[in-house]
């Protein structure tokens, strides 16, 4: 028993129909809409930015400065992707900001339109069709810096630079760990492997990352 | 221990023996006051000084005698009177907004000149303000599209920002209808930090209803200061109901019952005596201070 | 397309394909394996019901606290095209936001400076530029150059004054009660107020004077004056009532040019090089009072 059941007469595509009219409404100047957008995606938003940094007050000015961005820059939704990946590649880099900010570096990271479909597509190649019982324990397996590194430059999106800074530590420091990580990864799912099923663009789906 | 604390007590705002002239009248005259935290309520007729007064508290006016202490700072000297102005909320009697301004643009503008200077902490303030004043639906509409109620709340808003320690509000309740007086008072009685408030009105139904401390000026003077049940007792035995005027009372007129009520020392005709309220305290102590 | 949930056992994965309760709860508390978070968050991205009970995870207040703040910021916004501009340039955006209640820096004040400026100039561009036809004559023809800069020289810097008088009078600044009242020192606000005034005057005074006839000195030679106008009418505010050190300034050069103007020498005498040194200690006189006695803007104007 879900809690997904979508309102009947409604069909699935409704819910993001609405969402990218809201933003449209929002480019226009709408503030209503803003409320609105801001209702249905903070509650996640602010859950999924928790898992990446721990401090609530940080949190919170990344989820205000996400709105904020999104208030400002609506007109840069070309409608690839749906809206919510939209939001999450705003927000993810409004979070690196405001680390960046509170813990004083210098350096500064141009804000660019986020590509919804490198984040979507990049979860597609890993997640899409493998056995996940196998990817979990590879996973598992790792320790957490590596695993940190690999979910920021994979599931995010984020260059090494942007990873460096969510992570706290040097941009090599990233790429070492990320080139471990996939090192590691490969080394148990090619242990764990039993039959002829994995097929080969899937490791290089790793390799490539 | 200094004179500044009494009986243990410790007393916030005080000011002895104001004064200050306007050519030959006095407009405050020899004005002695204590004042500690919660509500306090200046009550007097136009022109006796209110205004003078609040606006001396505000450090906005200067006595010509008399010495001023708040929280044992002098607004006399310089470094101590900016120090007062960071714990101070005030709204004067007549404050004029710049009309192209929205309303959250002033709140953001009056946020900066208590010094708030930090984007963030200021949209906390006015966010925290709006609620608290009931204009959150306002924020973005121009100050010049208004009614004269919701400019009355934007004041008393402005007046919120930085939680001061000391709220000076000169006639809060002019312009605004029951509803939003009854709000006003909730929201008054429910401030945090438990500040030191002086409001100043010439309703009396205002006293009775928020403050349990009121002060009465008459022509500059201090005429009568305690609770109001105190003022309203000053006119216990001398105010009487009856069904038609007799010119020989202070004052007569018709209340709400269809009855004339009549304050004074000598009953008339036919007349009951019946329990005396604030309003009735305050008006022979200005018939009584008129006569002098 | 529908990602499925392995690796979650039990009645926490649904039969749809969408995550239960305690999945999401679990999620939120960062209490379930990585894989799984990794198809939560896939999941998140394409189910707006599983989105919406997110919310219920995070702490209500917490999330209406954000959005009240947020908008309020939405509600301020980030101000005119050239405030951005200032504040990319390092100025500090409080300081820029106080600039917004200054009369002398909005476009209605502006547009009225130069339609006086258009008004005072066409009379001396009418005779360079030969757009008049000499006539009879008459009040323009005969005239030398010098004088027909008077009007020009007269109310140029008078225009200066104006914009920095509007920036400090009580009587322009509707909340100044609130100003005086408030912690934010009155000098400061003062000065920063005066100054972007003072520039936002000088650009079309100097500019129009470009397209006077003239000495080619001329742009130059009006910034001394109208900056010793501006400092002599604050220095004075210190002493008088603000009001009147103004219209003190103002007179203390419409009489001298005038005068010149009646004494038939021509206005130009005015800024020329002693006039120029002379304007030039009046500033320095004039920053060392206002200076000396900048308490005084800290108290009330009022009484």
């Amino acid at each position: 028993m879900g809690v997904c059941e979508p309102a009947a007469g409604v069909g699935p595509g409704a819910e993001e129909r609405d969402d990218a009219a809201l933003l449209r409404a929002v480019a226009r100047g709408d503030e209503n809409s803003l409320a609105a957008l801001y209702d249905r995606h903070a509650g996640w938003l602010t859950v999924r930015m928790t898992r990446r940094c721990a401090l609530p007050d940080v949190v919170d000015h990344a989820v205000q400065d996400t709105f904020l961005a999104l208030w400002r820059e609506a007109g840069a939704y070309r409608g690839g992707g749906d809206v919510a990946a939209f939001i999450w590649g705003i927000g993810i880099r409004r979070l690196i900001d405001t680390i960046r900010r509170e813990t004083g570096a210098r350096r500064r990271l141009p804000w660019h339109a986020a590509r919804p479909e490198v984040v979507v597509s990049a979860e597609d190649q890993v997640l899409a069709g493998i056995e996940h019982g196998r990817l979990g324990q590879a996973l598992a397996g790792l320790s957490p810096e590596l695993r940190g590194a690999i979910e920021a430059t994979v599931l995010d999106g984020l260059t090494c630079a942007e990873a460096a800074v969510l992570l706290g530590v040097a941009e090599g420091t990233v790429k070492s760990r990320c080139h471990r990580a996939r090192v590691a990864l490969r080394a148990a799912l090619t242990d764990q492997q039993a039959g002829p099923e994995t097929p080969a663009h899937r490791r290089e789906a790793w390799g490539t990352s | 221990m200094d004179e500044m604390t009494l009986n243990g007590r410790t007393a916030e705002v005080r000011v002895d023996g104001l004064s200050l002239r306007y050519g030959a009248t006095h407009a405050l005259d020899d004005v002695d006051l204590t004042l500690e935290q919660g509500i306090t309520g200046l009550l007097g007729p136009n022109g006796a000084g209110k205004t003078t007064l609040l606006s001396i508290l505000a450090t906005v006016g200067e006595p010509d005698a008399g010495r001023v202490s708040v929280f044992g700072l002098d607004p006399r000297q310089t470094a101590e009177r900016v120090e007062i102005r960071r714990r101070l909320g005030y709204l004067p009697q007549e404050l004029g907004y710049h009309r192209h301004f929205t309303v959250a643009a002033f709140l953001d503008y009056v946020a900066i000149l208590k010094e708030i200077t930090d984007r963030r902490r200021r949209a906390e303030e006015v966010a925290r303000v709006l609620a608290a004043a009931g204009l959150e639906t306002r924020a973005r509409t121009r100050i010049r599209a208004l009614s004269g109620g919701m400019r009355q709340r934007l004041g008393i808003a402005q007046a919120l920002l930085g939680r001061p320690d000391l709220l000076v509000l000169d006639e809060p309740t002019a312009g605004l209808d029951p509803e939003q007086r009854l709000r006003f008072r909730e929201l008054l009685s429910g401030l945090p930090g438990h500040p030191v408030i002086m409001l100043s009105t010439h309703q009396a139904d205002d006293i009775a209803a928020i403050c349990p401390h009121v002060v009465v000026l008459l022509q500059g003077r201090v005429h009568f200061t305690g609770t109001p049940a105190e003022l309203a007792a000053t006119a216990a035995g001398r105010v009487w109901a009856a069904d038609d005027r007799d010119d020989r009372a202070h004052l007569a007129w018709r209340g709400g019952d269809n009855r004339w009520r009549h304050v004074g020392d000598a009953p008339p005709a036919g007349a009951e005596l019946v329990a005396p309220t604030v309003e009735d305290g305050y008006l022979l102590l200005s018939h009584a201070a008129g006569s002098r | 397309m529908t990602s499925s949930f392995p690796g979650a056992t039990g009645p926490a994965a649904g039969a749809d394909g969408h995550a239960g309760e305690d999945l999401l709860a679990g999620y939120a508390a960062g209490t379930i394996p990585p894989a799984v978070v990794w198809s939560v968050e896939a999941h998140l991205m394409e189910c707006a019901g599983c989105r919406s009970a997110m919310s219920a995870q995070v702490d209500a207040g917490r999330l209406a606290r954000n959005r009240s703040v947020l908008m309020v910021r939405a509600a301020l916004g980030d101000g005119s095209r050239a405030r951005r501009l200032l504040c990319r340039c390092g100025l500090p955006d409080h300081l820029l936001r106080l600039l917004g209640a200054t009369p002398s820096l909005r476009r209605s004040w502006l547009l009225s400076v130069l339609g006086v400026l258009a008004v005072v100039a066409a009379e001396a561009m009418a005779v360079r530029y030969g757009w008049v036809r000499s006539g009879p004559p008459g009040r323009l023809a005969g005239y030398r150059d010098a004088e027909v800069l008077a009007p020009f020289l007269l109310v140029a810097p008078l225009l200066v004054l104006a914009g920095v008088a509007a920036a400090f009078l009580p009587m322009f600044d509707p909340a100044f009660r609130l100003a005086v009242a408030a912690p934010f020192s009155g000098f400061t606000l003062l000065l920063v107020r005066s100054v972007c005034a003072l520039a936002a005057a000088l650009v079309p005074v100097v500019a129009a004077t470009f397209l006077l006839p003239g000495p080619r000195w001329l742009p130059l030679a009006l910034l001394l004056p109208s900056l010793a106008l501006c400092a002599l009418a604050l220095a004075a505010a210190t002493v008088l009532d603000p009001r009147a050190a103004a219209v003190t300034a103002g007179v203390l050069w419409a009489v001298p040019v005038l005068l010149l103007l009646a004494t038939a020498r021509g206005p130009l005498p005015i800024v020329q090089a002693h006039a120029q040194f002379a304007c030039l200690a009046v500033l320095c006189a004039c920053a060392v009072v206002l200076l000396a006695r900048r308490d005084r803007f800290e108290q009330g104007w009022t009484r």
